[in-house]
């Protein structure tokens, strides 16, 4: 450690240094001997002053530095083990709101896709005449599927448009467009 | 004692005339040699919040002392006092982002080791015995119940060192010496000492600089070996 260092010490003991000098002196690569020289000052100040430090001093730094590295250590290694044990159910809820989100997206991304410009055979029948009529927007195709099929996939389509549009912005627009998988259209 | 007489007779200055103009009074807080620091205080609390460790270890280094003579006021036992001194710095690193400056650190850090000495004696079922106020966290002349429980050894090394220091400061120099006294006995910032010694702050600063390192140099076996 230089002169100009200690000097700066020395000024750190008076509260005489600025913010640039104190940060001069703790980033100096050799703290202990930092340490050491601030340590022997404060104890001539200690025995200036009258101070009672006791037959050989009182010196807890190391005890204090152990017990924080200690506790910095054991939070360390709780939080790893906490990351581990929610580690696979975390990926299992990455999982489902991914298909959640899969789901969602392709319930209404398939409702407009099917809508605009769709071919004739996947128009549903009973909606294609009034639709055509009417102007309106055809109804999504189901093609070619009895009445017991269209009323599966239909209530399908309706449990997933459900459960999207829990929390989901635009979810209630793709619940909105499944009841019309009733036929009933607008 | 020789240092008891020269504080109560002042330091063993020789002064030039005073200068013309109001010379500043001095703050009631500086004129007490023992006053606490501010400025650096909080420089290193700054950076023990960012982490900086080292800057902890010269606060410890600087009030491990004081504390554990506090805590000697409620407790008897050298190795407890130890312990307890230990507990208050570690709590005080934890909860040092909660210092919010509006007191010195060193009467902050007070209140901790204070709690925590009652805290101690209140879990094994005894009652604090002394009582020790905010006020005294600026005096001090603590004389706690540590310098009791040293070993004669102690006390005998203590006044060994305390002959050399006397020893070590009456053989610097007068320039280094009438500042040094000015700074440790009276307590005055380094522009008062300017003042009153008609020099530049940096040449203040570095006399006593070179008067600490002296007196180090010259008390360094003694110091390493206590």
């Amino acid at each position: 450690m230089d002169d100009r260092l200690r000097e700066t010490l020395s000024a750190m003991m008076d509260d005489q240094a600025d913010e640039l000098a104190v940060r001069r002196v703790l980033s100096h690569p050799d703290q202990q001997a930092v340490r050491e020289q601030w340590q022997r000052w404060q104890r001539i100040r200690d025995v200036i002053h009258e101070a009672p430090h006791g037959d050989a001093g009182v010196d807890v730094r190391a005890a204090v530095r152990d017990s924080l590295d200690r506790a910095a250590d054991a939070e360390v290694a709780q939080r790893r083990t906490i990351r581990r044990r929610h580690a696979p159910w975390r990926w299992s809820a990455v999982a489902m709101i991914a298909l959640g989100v899969a789901v969602g997206f392709g319930a209404g991304s398939g409702w407009e896709v099917m809508s605009e410009g769709s071919p004739d055979h996947l128009v549903p029948v009973q909606a294609q005449a009034p639709a055509a009529a009417s102007g309106t927007v055809p109804e999504v195709a189901i093609q070619g599927l009895n009445e017991r099929q269209r009323e599966q996939i239909s209530r399908y389509l309706l449990e997933h448009a459900q459960y999207n549009s829990i929390g989901a912005g635009h979810g209630a627009l793709g619940y909105a467009r499944v009841t019309s998988v009733s036929g009933q259209g607008y | 004692m020789i240092m008891s007489e020269r504080r109560q007779s002042g330091p063993a200055v020789q002064l030039k005339e005073a200068p013309a103009g109001p010379i500043m009074k001095p703050d009631a807080e500086q004129t007490r040699p023992n006053a606490p620091d501010g400025q650096t205080d909080l420089q290193l609390v700054r950076k023990a919040r960012q982490g900086d460790r080292s800057a902890f270890d010269l606060l410890v280094l600087k009030y491990q002392s004081r504390v554990a003579s506090i805590i000697s006021r409620y407790i008897y036992d050298s190795q407890e006092v130890m312990d307890l001194t230990q507990e208050t710095f570690v709590k005080a690193y934890r909860a040092i982002e909660r210092f919010r400056g509006d007191s010195a650190f060193y009467t902050w850090l007070y209140r901790i080791a204070v709690n925590t000495a009652k805290n101690f004696l209140e879990a094994r079922g005894r009652r604090p015995q002394g009582v020790a106020d905010v006020a005294d966290a600026e005096s001090y002349e603590d004389g706690g119940r540590l310098r009791e429980v040293a070993s004669p050894e102690g006390f005998l090394q203590r006044d060994q060192l305390r002959e050399a220091l006397e020893k070590a400061i009456g053989a610097l120099p007068e320039e280094l010496r009438s500042a040094f006294l000015l700074r440790e006995y009276e307590g005055l910032s380094y522009e008062d000492i300017a003042r009153i010694l008609e020099c530049p702050i940096g040449t203040v600063r570095s006399r006593i600089f070179r008067a600490r390192d002296a007196i180090d140099r010259q008390l360094g076996p003694m110091l390493d070996n206590s």
